[in-house]
């Protein structure tokens, strides 16, 4: 019996933990004393480990390298050498044909961790040439990446998860911290405890709402009015700090003049609250000594949802809610490594360490430390993972290799995803299960499990943390850089790595956000937050010291924009509007946790769509019924839970179910900056089934008929 | 005095770590991943209203009606919690009836019995199941370790004087303080 420290697989909250392995298998996971946790884990951390045994409760394990050689073929297990080289092979002539653009690339943000993201990206940019590298940030908080590095300059939590329960005011806007983050949610609960002023805005009486001061019960899609009328409260009662304003920012005429048609009392009929509640909100927000702002998908999974993020951060802006401990604006981030991996630059439009693609010195610095030519380097912000679709339909992306995500569970409008999958001419799929995804692949390449390997996850915080392997991997599976480095190699880039902190140390030498963490400083229960920039350097709990800004011009940028309507608006054919959200027991495209059985146990397809009990009763819905639900785009059959804490018109079904998946009725709305989908809001109508039992049927059979398909597919 | 269990609905986040921990902690091999739907058979329930998110489980009474009317003698008071001798429990019910809280459920656990001949079959027992603060464990109730917001507490005599005493003193001080008589 030993234990290893690890950190969680699940969410950002970044908890420790000890994993205790009897004879090559864990037999429990124990609460560590992390940072962010303090001995304490959540329903997925202590019983989310058990998907490495190969349960196959829902999709198996991938254990062997597979080429389906013809479309529509078989899968065929072939050797690592034959893998490696047929993939190489053909990468190297969709670049030779198309160009290195018409590759496009993924990182992974969950367990496989940074050190592979570093050489994810540096085989793209290094050896294909291309910024075609991208994550699931891209449908979470790419906005808040975006936003906050705009007004503020960097585009991360502002303060600690740790700090926040010494907050005197939370302002929660569009995050369900019980569901995505219990650990964060542990924060809150204490924040109130000690006397802390919280304000929810949420369509939905979430959990937080409940111990709340004030509860805005906003209507759907109305975010940026809202925050709108939020600055308006602020500038038209003078509750702003003009000493601060004035000393550390800039655009207050301008947002004076935008946000002039925003009144409280002029947006009641958007944002269905009153205008006192919104004034009162405000007076509580802006008087309390220190306050954090706080949000979720709410805000990212829209149309419009860099403009909300650059909004919010103005309230911290005006009220001088900056720049010192206790206060800030913090979007947490879902998956436990989606930090890492913005921070090690699987995004299109940054390198590793935030450094622009676009400026010519930082790609000379890494083509020179890698040995590129820098010509060869490209010059242009990449694709984005939700561009993919339209452009492979367009011809213009051919070659998609993906590790480490399941786009054809996790993305908008799935039937548009699979087109555009049927569109491009090579799929690479590196993953630990058998997901949708690696179903519609062309080669299979499976990959080391978080708890297979060890490496460093970034948090939420910006806090970098170790994690070490527990188990030995079964099956003939590799590390995910190693496969990367093997397919460098074979195109004609040599690279090999030794072990995790080789690449680490690589990367922290072009990186100077992060040059200062070392492994040895990070240890076994280190977290050590960026900014880190020397060997001696403590790492920073919260950002902006002496209220200056890493924005050009040192000073934080007040901004507000007209709001927007979502796109696809109720109607009397599709007369509610369907929000997707998450639920405490699954976590994202559901490969890891449907596969553990306890959490298995809690709650099992077709899943549920929740639904206030006066919009049930028109519609003759009883609660556990089996129900259609149907957008313009798909159909899907689901669960009624219904539920008095859902707001009347709103219906909300969770991401991770296969057979009741809700991203076959969403729409593909892109913020145009950040290029992320409005899996917020869609127009869906719901219809009775009269025969349940041959409802009940139906989901059984084909939820059986669906595992039966992966199972036969890794067996072939 | 028996010893009970209670959760505080102002730290409860319903997210039913308290049912995986109870239902872990009275599984033989004390294996998360040996769960199925069939024996996942929690003791304490997560409920959800519009303003309430909060656990149930028994209170131990200390005249405790489930006990007075069990036709078996399979429920007695020992150690400070009313405990059910389940090799007793004829799964008759009349328990859950009695029971004001809610908190006694008859279930069917699937067990392998031997049927001799070094015979097993899968079979089921009938048990009446409820809250046992988890006496079998050194380290005490796995909810209250479990729970993420702390919000499950293990109340004792001493833990319900002191309680009273706070309440007590509250009332007196804080809402009598402004009346005129």
């Amino acid at each position: 019996m030993k234990k290893i420290t690890s950190v969680c697989p699940y969410c950002g909250a970044g908890c420790k933990l000890k994993l205790v392995v009897d004879n090559n298998k864990i037999v429990r996971a124990e609460g560590a004393q992390g940072v962010t946790n303090q001995n304490q884990l959540c329903l997925k951390g202590y019983y989310g480990w058990d998907f490495l045994n190969d349960t196959r409760l829902l999709t198996p394990r991938l254990t062997q390298p597979m080429i389906r050689y013809q479309k529509g073929g078989k899968f065929v297990p072939v050797s690592w050498e034959e893998a490696i080289r047929y993939t190489a092979r053909r990468l190297s002539d969709i670049k030779a044909n198309y160009g290195p653009r018409a590759i496009m690339t993924t990182g992974s943000s969950r367990g496989t961790g940074n050190e592979t993201n570093y050489v994810m990206q540096k085989f793209a940019r290094g050896v294909l040439n291309t910024n075609n590298v991208d994550c699931c940030a891209r449908v979470c908080h790419g906005p808040s990446v975006a936003g906050l590095q705009e007004t503020l300059g960097n585009g991360a939590m502002s303060n600690s998860i740790s700090d926040i329960e010494n907050s005197k005011c939370l302002l929660i806007f569009g995050y369900n911290c019980a569901d995505s983050h219990p650990i964060v949610a542990r924060r809150v609960i204490k924040a109130k405890q000690n006397g802390a002023r919280v304000i929810v805005c949420d369509p939905r009486k979430i959990e937080t709402a409940r111990i709340a001061d004030r509860h805005l019960q906003i209507n759907n899609g109305c975010n940026m009015a809202l925050v709108n009328a939020f600055i308006y409260t602020l500038l038209d009662e003078s509750l702003y700090n003009a000493d601060y304003v004035a000393r550390y920012t800039e655009g207050l005429d301008a947002l004076r003049e935008t946000v002039s048609g925003y009144a409280p009392e002029n947006v009641e009929g958007i944002t269905g609250v009153s205008a006192r509640q919104i004034r009162e909100a405000m007076r509580i927000y802006a008087a309390a000594p220190s306050a954090t702002v706080m949000w979720g998908m709410g805000v990212t999974q829209f149309g419009q949802a860099v403009d909300v993020v650059k909004g919010l951060s103005t309230l911290a802006l005006l009220t001088g809610n900056l720049g010192r401990e206790h206060c800030g604006v913090g979007p947490v981030r879902g998956q436990n490594n989606v930090q890492g991996a913005c921070d090690m630059g699987v995004i299109p439009n940054q390198f590793p360490g935030y450094q622009d693609v676009t400026d010519p010195q930082v790609r000379e610095k890494f083509a020179r430390a890698w040995g590129v030519d820098p010509a060869l380097m490209d010059d242009q912000v990449g694709v984005r993972i939700t561009e993919v679709p339209h452009l492979a339909l367009e011809g213009k992306v051919k070659a998609y290799y993906i590790m480490g995500e399941d786009p054809l569970q996790t993305e908008a409008d799935l039937g548009l995803v699979r087109k555009g999958f049927e569109a491009l001419d090579f799929v690479v799929v590196q993953d630990i299960f058998m997901t949708k995804t690696a179903e519609a692949a062309d080669v299979l390449l499976p990959a080391t499990s978080w708890g297979e390997h060890g490496g460093v996850f970034t948090c939420a915080d910006r806090g970098f943390q170790r994690f070490e392997k527990a188990v030995e991997p079964k099956g003939n599976v590799k590390r995910d850089w190693e496969i990367i480095s093997l397919i460098a190699t074979a195109m004609g880039y040599p690279m090999a790595y030794r072990d995790n902190q080789q690449i680490w140390d690589e990367m922290r030498a072009l990186c100077p956000l992060f040059y200062g963490v070392t492994y040895e400083k990070m240890g076994e229960m280190g977290h050590i937050q960026w900014p880190c920039p020397t060997l001696d350097h403590p790492g920073t709990p919260w950002l902006y010291e002496g209220n200056r800004f890493d924005t050009p011009s040192g000073k934080g940028q007040l901004f507000a924009a007209p709001w927007r309507k979502p796109a696809e608006m109720p109607d009397a054919d599709y007369p509610l509007v369907l929000c997707t959200v998450r639920e405490v027991g699954h976590y994202s495209c559901r490969s890891m946790t449907g596969n553990c059985a306890a959490l298995q146990t809690l709650a099992d397809e077709p899943g549920f769509v929740q639904i206030n009990p006066q919009d049930a009763e028109k519609l003759g819905i009883r609660d556990r019924q089996l129900v259609w639900v149907s957008s313009r785009r798909g159909k899907v059959i689901s669960r009624a839970d219904v539920n008095d804490r859902i707001n009347q018109g709103a219906v909300y079904m969770t991401y991770q179910w296969w057979i009741g998946a809700c991203n076959e009725l969403t729409q593909d709305n892109l913020d145009p900056v950040s290029k992320t989908p409005e899996t917020k809001y869609c127009a869906v109508k719901i219809d009775t089934i009269a025969d349940q039992s041959w409802a009940e049927n139906y989901a059984q059979t084909t939820y059986s008929a669906m595992k039966q398909r992966l199972r036969e597919a890794v067996e072939s | 005095m028996n010893r009970f269990i209670i959760a505080d609905a102002s730290k409860c986040i319903g997210c039913r770590t308290c049912e995986v921990a109870c239902v872990v902690s009275h599984h033989d091999t004390q294996d998360c991943a040996s769960l199925t739907p069939q024996n996942f058979l929690p003791r304490i329930h997560v409920i959800k209203g519009v303003n309430v998110s909060t656990a149930t489980m028994c209170r131990q009474c200390e005249d405790a009606p489930c006990a007075t009317v069990c036709p078996n003698g399979a429920i007695t008071r020992d150690n400070d919690f009313v405990h059910v001798h389940q090799e007793r429990c004829i799964g008759c019910k009349t328990c859950v009836v009695a029971c004001p809280y809610g908190a006694m459920e008859v279930v069917l656990r699937p067990v392998v019995r031997s049927i001799g001949a070094g015979l097993k079959v899968q079979s089921e027992k009938a048990e009446a199941n409820k809250c046992d603060l988890c006496y079998h464990q050194p380290d005490g109730p796995a909810c209250i370790q479990a729970c993420p917001t702390n919000a499950i507490v293990c109340i004792d005599r001493q833990k319900l004087e002191q309680l009273s005493m706070e309440k007590r003193r509250r009332a007196a001080l804080d809402n009598m303080s402004s009346l005129t008589l």
